[in-house]
């Protein structure tokens, strides 16, 4: 599907710009240091409506191991990208005719330039940043971006750049001690020539296009509701409904979705835990509106921020 | 409650707060319900977490803790040397590191004295019915929820149905929350092999 509404999208990004001088003053206020690692983090978000690619990567979450094959293409203002799982399921995801001029919140976070009030530093403001000469990853030379949580309610990275193209080659998830959760790594890397998507898969998925400024279409409920606290730096990625049943929030590295379901009948308040990997299910039983719901924090956040998220739902009156 | 008191609160409960925020919520909590439910709440979660059950009296220790800082902050009063102020920040994490043990120890005791129908949180025992999710899915992906299918009942322990819960409500959501990652992470499409199973 097309980002819909192309000029609404265009001129949401030009509005922003537009403070692309101020941002300039600003950017000399924050560290010298971390200055030169924004660049790379802007270059690396630029890098996708620049570079075409195809190759192959692994991800890895403690035990396991998957192997996707992914590629983007260029052409005519439009990108067009496929991952397809090479192990385990035989499933495609495919997003084609994607504006390339249509950024999303994340892409924008990562954007120091757009940013436009004064002394905000971005993403520096939570998050410290080294820059290294990286190893050769995929037959590439790299930069290595070292990023370290300045709170505790976001994961580290470890981001490992392609020298040239700033595409991203490596990313690690560090849990607390550093402690790698999960690690993305392209095997195999070619820049250009375009791939055709492979064959006979049994489940080919188009990726979904939820627009930045429509809310998406999904489940409604009875219970306006809304999360009345979020971790610095944190903001909605699509706009928000306060009747829908989800809500994703970013701060251009790490993002977490909150779902709501509201109950037929009394649940024992509680909560539980999964975790696969960097990625984390948070589940309580809780009352709103003195209407038994059951809320569901997704994402690559620690457990700690999922509750307090959980914690501060309200009922929108 | 203010925001700092319940960030603070819930640094505590990691294992990341300051002394300073220590002391912050330990002054509160003498005079702060409200604190002090949430207190009880967290540690309860935490308890859940850790895989200890918990029993639904007493879980308040703060206390003890209040106390264990007192005798830590009486030692600390001898005129203190050079030597001793450099080694101050370290003193300081020995503190907290025993708050940790204090509310650690706290709570296997009280497990051990717990009676054999504890519970998972205090506020089950207001006596909400038991309606919950068993422990026989698989690993078969729950769609849809509650809503199309009957909701199976719950086994005693809704510590390990909760745990359950949030692995379907994983299935479940994974490709939702991954359709929104995909587009504001750098990672393009990867979010989507996060997906236990893509469907379309």
């Amino acid at each position: 599907m097309k980002c819909l509404s192309w000029l609404l999208a265009s001129s949401l990004v030009c509005g922003l710009a537009l403070g692309a001088s101020s941002a300039a003053a600003q950017r000399a206020a924050c560290s010298e240091a971390d200055a030169e690692a924004l660049d790379w983090l802007a270059r690396m978000a630029r890098s996708h409506s620049e570079v075409a690619y195809h190759g192959v990567v692994t991800l890895q979450r403690g035990d396991d191991m998957q192997v996707v094959q992914v590629a983007r293409s260029l052409a005519d203002g439009y990108s067009s990208e496929h991952l397809t799982r090479l192990t385990g399921q035989g499933a495609q995801v495919i997003r084609s005719h994607h504006p390339i001029n249509c950024t999303h919140p994340g892409e924008r976070l990562l954007n120091l330039g757009d940013r436009v009030d004064p002394g905000d530093c971005g993403l520096a403001g939570y998050y410290r940043f080294q820059l290294s000469p990286g190893e050769r990853i995929a037959g590439r030379q790299s930069v290595k971006l070292e990023i370290q949580p300045r709170d505790m309610y976001r994961y580290g990275f470890l981001l490992e750049l392609d020298k040239e193209t700033a595409l991203m080659l490596r990313a690690s998830t560090l849990g607390r001690g550093d402690k790698v959760l999960e690690r993305f790594q392209f095997a195999d890397l070619s820049y250009g020539e375009p791939l055709e998507p492979r064959q006979g898969m049994e489940t080919v998925h188009p990726a979904a296009h939820p627009h930045p400024d429509y809310p998406a279409a999904g489940a409604r409920l009875t219970v306006p509701w809304t999360v009345s606290w979020l971790p610095g730096g944190f903001t909605a990625t699509d706009n928000v409904d306060p009747a829908g049943s989800r809500r994703t929030y970013t701060d251009g590295l790490a993002v977490f979705s909150v779902f709501l379901e509201q109950l037929p009948r009394e649940l024992r308040p509680g909560e539980g835990l999964a975790r696969l990997g960097s990625s984390l299910s948070y589940t309580r039983g809780m009352h709103l509106a003195e209407q038994p719901v059951l809320v569901t924090v997704i994402g690559e956040v620690p457990v700690n921020t999922a509750r307090m998220v959980a914690d501060s739902i309200r009922v929108v009156r | 409650m203010t925001e700092q008191l319940r960030e603070s609160l819930s640094a505590l409960m990691d294992d990341e707060a300051t002394e300073l925020e220590l002391h912050r919520v330990l002054g509160e909590l003498e005079h702060n319900t409200d604190l002090r439910q949430t207190w009880v709440r967290y540690q309860v979660a935490r308890s859940v977490m850790a895989g200890q059950p918990v029993s639904h009296a007493g879980l308040d220790i703060s206390r003890s803790v209040s106390a264990a800082l007192a005798a830590e902050a009486g030692a600390g009063e001898r005129r203190p040397g050079l030597r001793e102020r450099w080694l101050r920040p370290l003193a300081s994490l020995a503190v907290a590191a025993s708050v940790t043990a204090v509310v650690v120890l706290g709570g296997q005791q009280l497990y051990q004295a717990g009676s054999p129908d504890a519970v998972s949180a205090p506020v089950a025992a207001s006596g909400v019915s038991a309606v919950g999710f068993v422990n026989s899915l698989g690993a078969v992906p729950m769609r849809a929820s509650y809503g199309a299918q009957a909701v199976p009942q719950l086994e005693p322990a809704a510590r390990t149905a909760y745990r359950e819960l949030a692995r379907q409500r994983m299935y479940q959501y994974m490709q939702e929350h991954a359709e929104h990652a995909a587009l504001n992470s750098p990672q393009g499409l990867i979010p989507f092999a996060r997906v236990p199973q893509i469907e379309e």
